[in-house]
């Protein structure tokens, strides 16, 4: 099963990333010879097999809920591209760009 | 034997009788790294300063605590996928250029606790995509066997650097093959422990049902050591496993009656007729050890890869949605949040990792998702039952590592899935989230080739010995000089 152009740009919408024109056209392709190879499982008959959804059966891990120390705010401002005023600082969302 | 040529166990014993102290093994292991990292270029940090600090305190230590640390004063190599408050940590991507984490991971406190000393921070390809190193966003590593040819990869800074002897023992991730193929192509040992055995908290997160960290060091027993070291239940891993490690039944391997599975799938499916030869004489040496060889049959095998390529690269897509520029690590310039998010992706992460989000954003999207997604995960099912009934007849399965020895820079780079088909003989142990190790088996036209142990979940103690018996019938070779001193 192979991609168009199209898809390849939706797909690249959902994943909140900008390809240029050019990178469309070589996705386009790589990705069409890789989801031709994916196309065998379709050979396989899995109606009545369940999805591994955990290799090493485990039973879900509870703890009390109990308050502990947490990331100080200094330091989880750190590496943080932009911070303002002890928060992250990012692009207006409203009224379109900047500042 | 200089500092740079002994082993883990060689340096500890040395090290806790005081024979050697650890700022005598660091300065001997950054002499060595002096000599040949620029032509191996295995790693993206190092932190001399820290490693002699580090030394100092062990040092100072009173000799009843020195015999407490299991790996005391051992200089060590991380992949550069985890986190260190000591220095940089970067997944080998511009995306996270210059990132100080604010915590260490588990594996690197696990370490330090237990006396070893991080010496730096090894070369990977980008967010652990790939199987060559070529995909680092800073520089290539070297083959020390051959300059011109890659390490392997993902963990191909971590193979290049215990190859060329700059470190005993360097850590590794693997989540379809990037410790076992690094360490095949560079001619170390390179063991995935199963599933949850290892804490992931740290570890920048690639595929995280698949994803495990383990040693790649230049012997078995160090490979258990540090593996001892760095195995055990973490609460803040909701997958580590709770459960006990295996009682060794014994110490050494008893080869009579040993059953060893031989998959006849694993037979053609593009091998390199020179690896299968080497492969043949592995056998015949084992049976003549006395040694049961069984061929066994793992019927899905030929689906592994088609399995792995979908169900890897759609939690890479959800794992890699945290890197938009607003905590951490780089941010484009200009517009408003959804354009600095798109353009930051576009700039920060390169054309692997773009093309890894694109394929599992497809796989787990509306209308796709039970065709793609979900049709891996039930033929992963069928991947896991092959080998536990397999596991019913045999005690260990063995296979090559690799369906070639290292190939030269840019000779599968252009072609996706030609570089994925490399893999083809270790993603089903990540898929069955079993241990595997691989283990040298000389040379073959002075390129390293290495043979892989399988072992059923949980087992990893019989499976390093047998590992290790290996290492006892198999003649050695010498490691590559590099020009440097040997």
């Amino acid at each position: 099963m192979s991609l168009s152009d199209e898809q390849v740009k939706q797909v690249a919408r959902l994943a909140r990333i900008k390809l240029r024109a050019r990178d469309v056209a070589q996705m386009t392709i790589h990705l069409g010879v890789v989801l031709e190879y994916m196309s065998q499982l379709n050979a396989l008959d899995t109606d009545n097999v369940e999805p591994t959804m955990h290799v090493i059966p485990l039973t879900m891990p509870l703890r009390e809920d109990q308050v502990w120390p947490s990331l100080p705010v200094e330091e989880a401002l750190k590496n943080a591209p932009n911070p303002q005023n002890n928060m992250f600082g990012v692009p207006r969302i409203m009224d379109g760009g900047d500042a | 034997m200089a500092i740079h040529q002994q082993g883990v166990k060689d340096l500890v014993l040395a090290i806790r009788k005081k024979e050697l102290s650890a700022q005598e093994a660091v300065n001997g292991i950054f002499h060595r790294i002096d000599e040949v990292e620029s032509q191996v270029q295995a790693f993206l940090h190092l932190n001399q300063e820290y490693a002699q600090q580090r030394a100092k305190m062990i040092d100072q230590l009173p000799t009843g605590e020195l015999e407490r640390l299991p790996l005391a004063g051992v200089p060590v190599a991380v992949k550069d996928n985890m986190t260190t408050t000591a220095m940089p940590t970067t997944a080998a991507s511009k995306i996270l250029e210059g990132f100080m984490a604010p915590y260490n991971a588990t594996v690197v406190d696990r370490l330090e606790a237990a006396g070893a000393i991080i010496v730096g921070k090894t070369n990977l390809d980008e967010f652990a995509m790939g199987s060559s190193t070529e995909h680092s966003a800073y520089h290539v590593t070297r083959n020390p066997w051959d300059l011109e040819r890659v390490p392997g990869g993902s963990s191909g800074g971590s193979a290049a650097a215990v190859a060329a002897q700059m470190v005993p023992v360097a850590l590794g991730s693997d989540t379809g093959g990037s410790i076992r193929q690094p360490a095949s192509y560079c001619g170390v040992t390179g063991f995935k422990p199963t599933y949850g055995r290892v804490s992931r908290y740290g570890l920048i997160a690639f595929a995280s049902s698949l994803d495990q960290i383990g040693p790649l060091t230049r012997s078995v027993e160090d490979a258990r050591l540090v593996y001892e070291v760095i195995a055990g239940h973490d609460p803040k891993d909701a997958t580590s496993l709770p459960h006990p490690g295996d009682p060794a039944d014994r110490d050494r391997v008893v080869w009579e009656g040993l059953r060893v599975g031989i998959p006849k799938e694993y037979e053609g499916e593009g091998i390199d007729p020179r690896i299968q030869e080497r492969y043949q004489t592995v056998l015949t040496t084992l049976e003549k050890a006395g040694a049961q060889l069984q061929e066994i049959s793992l019927p899905h095998t030929h689906y592994a890869i088609a399995t792995y390529y979908l169900v890897a690269p759609a939690e890479a897509s959800s794992n890699l949605s945290r890197f938009d520029g607003v905590r951490y690590g780089y941010r484009a310039s200009g517009g408003d949040l959804l354009t600095m998010y798109e353009q930051t992706r576009a700039e920060g992460f390169g054309p692997e990792v773009l093309r890894r989000i694109l394929l599992g954003t497809h796989a787990l999207s509306a209308g796709y998702y039970d065709a793609y997604y979900l049709k891996a995960q039930k033929v992963r099912t069928l991947i896991r039952q092959d080998f536990e009934r397999a596991f019913d007849q045999v005690d260990v399965i063995l296979t090559p590592t690799t369906p070639d020895t290292a190939f030269k820079f840019g000779e599968k780079s252009q072609d996706p899935l030609q570089m994925y088909l490399s893999d083809m003989f270790t993603v089903t142990a990540n898929l069955a989230g079993i241990p595997g190790i691989s283990t040298p088996a000389g040379l073959v036209e002075d390129l390293p080739m290495g043979i892989q142990w399988l072992g059923a979940a949980l087992q990893e103690k019989r499976l390093l010995e047998i590992a290790r018996g290996f290492e006892e019938l198999w003649p050695p070779v010498p490691w590559p000089s590099l020009g440097g001193d040997l």
